[in-house]
């Protein structure tokens, strides 16, 4: 008799890693918040390796749809959300390898578990894909500028962080924010080391971009919105690292200077996506 | 059960009756013969500043005399003003629960004060070297320890800042990384200041600067503290390179203005400074608070610090009493298998378990009609063996359980690993 051979077909495995996922990133938060609301060393040991069985899901989950539809996940809003979810995961997952401190995690993964959440929800499949969407150099540009606002997120977190203990202190209400996060200059050392991450990622993006692009793309415009938006980040950044070092910004301004990069790049991504039209505009 | 626990605490008496009844290592040491003396087969005598606690265990033979109080109240020459009525005394269960809530932290002035853990097993060594403790003692202060362990491992009862110095260090560790590349000022010798600078120091504090109105105070206070003093008038330059600065001085009007701080953070390229003012009145403007990157604390916020940790400790309460409530009951299972009858029930139940358990193993080598005989054979040996150790035990039985024969039984307890039996 032959041996039975189970065939799973790939399609079915995407959506059902698609619904999965939301699922992995709750339980990750749930126990990464057990461990620093209750202090529980169950829940310490657990949001470990819910971490790292997401990170596996979400890389299977991008290599598996990849495949299947024939395109680096970037064709739709949606898949960026998800890519977004998976570079501001493993960002993070770097950082808590690195750090050992685990205090940080629950406010961080809130970010990707909501943008997996509204990818899941809403993903689908885009019937017709323009051909420079298949094109490595987009997908070198588009994964460069992610990573890049992937450590911008989680700098802007740890600035939410700092702010909210920060705040703590100023104002003497010592709740468990302060009780279980890290120093203010900790976290102001994990904002400017992600900031910087994110700003060399994203120049190499805005390189990618300007340079390399406009050989293959007969529309494109240095006028695009979403162009012009990048580069005032990038500007408002650079600054910032420069000020930083020259002008002595410390503490409570550059959190502040870093949270409004952030908001700025948040505005770029969606509204400016949604709302103006553009060559930067694909779908 | 046969403990005892005499005592006097913060609860029951005032710090002038208290501190009469303060016991040194060496009085400690000079009363346990005289405590032996009054027939006490095991005693230990706790003493710190807030209590003083005897715990014993009473001969067969109880001297009607001059009762434990009186005496302990007579070593210390304080008849006139220590009475009977400041003194708690707890018996059996109660004192076993007693000492474990000492240990644990509960029972202490402070909730979850670390101290009385090491200083209940000073004495417990001093009572040691005097040969007075016996198999209860041993047993009640070692479960006390474990107790003191785990309410520190398992809860947070020690967790947070309960005095003003050492607030004011923890809030420092929560804005400074590394205090070690760090600077601290203080301006002042209050008493106060000194143990935060010191609680700092503690802490691997990289330079500390010292500055008084008099100049050689500042100097006195180097030779305490170490660190470096400066002038009182250099304050406001010298805080351009400074991290963190107390102040605890004895000032009319403040010492530093809003806008000296504004121009000090301008020099310091706006840096973060905490400082500390725990001069009442005030020595900082408290407006300053409200600039960027200064975190000013005064004795009210640092108050409101202890009152949180307070809170947070009385919180952790209701786990101890758990854990208190665990370990009684370990300690009681433990006190009730010390009893001759069921030790003797269970050897037996043991070594008749063996000898079935191996009888049965081999008796199909032997003939069917010679199994009896086995039977018979393995028992007689095992009554054997066993007859002398029950003759001993039973023999020290005289209604009441005298110490050796408790040795004996926990020694043979041990020996045979003979489980207690737990309660419903």
């Amino acid at each position: 008799m032959a041996p039975a051979i189970v065939i799973i077909d790939m399609r079915f495995l995407v959506n059902l890693l698609e619904i999965l996922l939301p699922f992995f990133y709750f339980c990750t938060i749930w126990a990464y918040a057990k461990a620093f609301f209750s202090n529980l060393k169950v829940a310490e040991r657990w949001s470990g390796r819910f971490l790292l069985s997401t990170l596996l899901v979400h890389t299977m989950y991008i290599v598996l749809r990849s495949v299947e539809f024939q395109h680096p996940p970037i064709t739709s809003i949606f898949e960026i959300l998800s890519l977004i979810a998976f570079t501001v995961l493993v960002v993070y997952t770097y950082i808590e390898l690195r750090t050992k401190n685990l205090s940080t995690g629950y406010f961080i993964l809130m970010l990707p578990f909501f943008f997996q959440l509204v990818s899941s929800l809403f993903i689908k499949e885009v019937p017709e894909i323009p051909p420079m969407l298949r094109s490595n150099l987009l997908g070198f540009h588009v994964l460069s500028a992610l990573l890049g606002y992937g450590a911008l997120t989680i700098s802007a977190v740890y600035g939410f962080l700092y702010m909210m203990l920060y705040h703590d202190i100023k104002s003497k209400e010592f709740s468990v924010i302060y009780k279980r996060l890290p120093n203010l200059e900790v976290l102001e050392r994990m904002s400017f080391t992600a900031t910087v991450f994110g700003f060399v990622l994203l120049t190499i993006a805005i390189v990618v971009g300007t340079i390399w692009l406009p050989r293959v793309l007969d529309t494109r415009s240095f006028a695009d919105p979403k162009l012009l938006g990048t580069f005032i980040i990038w500007l408002i950044y650079a600054g910032g690292l420069v000020g930083k070092k020259l002008a002595g910004l410390h503490g409570r301004r550059m959190v502040v200077l870093s949270m409004f990069g952030f908001a700025l790049a948040m505005f770029s991504l969606t509204i400016v996506n949604m709302f103006f039209s553009g060559f930067h505009k694909f779908y | 059960m046969n403990i005892f626990c005499l005592g006097i605490n913060h609860r029951t008496a005032p710090i002038e009756i208290r501190e009469r009844m303060w016991f040194s290592d060496d009085e400690i040491r000079a009363i346990m013969p005289l405590l032996h003396e009054k027939q006490l087969m095991e005693a230990v005598l706790v003493s710190t500043c807030n209590r003083t606690e005897l715990y014993y265990v009473p001969g067969e033979q109880i001297t009607n005399g001059e009762s434990l109080w009186q005496m302990l109240v007579r070593f210390k020459h304080a008849e006139e003003t220590v009475q009977e009525k400041y003194f708690y005394s707890h018996s059996a269960s109660e004192a076993v629960e007693q000492a474990l809530r000492v240990a644990s932290g509960i029972d202490s002035m402070v909730v979850g004060d670390v101290q009385i853990l090491n200083q209940m097993k000073e004495a417990f060594g001093i009572a040691q070297e005097s040969r007075c403790t016996g198999i209860m003692l041993n047993r009640l202060f070692h479960t006390a320890f474990h107790v003191g362990k785990r309410a520190r491992t398992e809860t947070e009862i020690g967790e947070g800042a309960v005095s003003i110095s050492y607030a004011a260090a923890e809030l420092a560790t929560k804005i400074f990384e590394d205090l070690s590349k760090r600077t601290a000022l203080l301006v002042g010798a209050g008493e106060t200041g000194k143990l935060t600078a010191k609680h700092l120091m503690s802490r691997n504090l990289g330079t500390l600067l010292l500055a008084n109105r008099t100049r050689q105070r500042a100097d006195d206070l180097v030779v305490q503290l170490g660190g470096r003093a400066v002038d009182y008038e250099k304050i406001v330059s010298e805080l351009a390179n400074v991290d963190i600065a107390i102040s605890a001085v004895e000032a009319p009007t403040y010492i530093l203005s809003v806008q000296e701080i504004q121009q000090i953070m301008k020099a310091r390229s706006n840096r973060p400074l905490f400082i500390i003012d725990i001069g009442v009145p005030r020595n900082i403007d408290p407006r300053a608070n409200s600039i960027d990157n200064v975190f000013l604390h005064d004795i009210d916020a640092l108050n409101h610090v202890i009152d949180q940790s307070l809170a947070h400790r009385r919180a952790e309460i209701p786990k101890i009493h758990t854990i208190i409530q665990e370990e009684l009951g370990v300690f009681m299972q433990w006190h009730d298998s010390l009893q001759v009858t069921p030790t003797i029930q269970q050897l037996r139940e043991q070594f008749e378990a063996i000898r079935t358990t191996e009888l049965e193993k081999f008796i199909h080598h032997f003939p069917s009609d010679k199994k009896e005989a086995l039977e018979m054979l393995t028992k007689r040996i095992v009554n054997k063996i066993l007859h002398a150790p029950m003759v001993n035990l039973k023999n020290g039985t005289n209604g009441s359980l005298d110490s050796e024969t408790r040795n004996k039984i926990d020694l043979i307890r041990r020996l045979f690993g003979l489980t207690t039996k737990h309660h419903s």
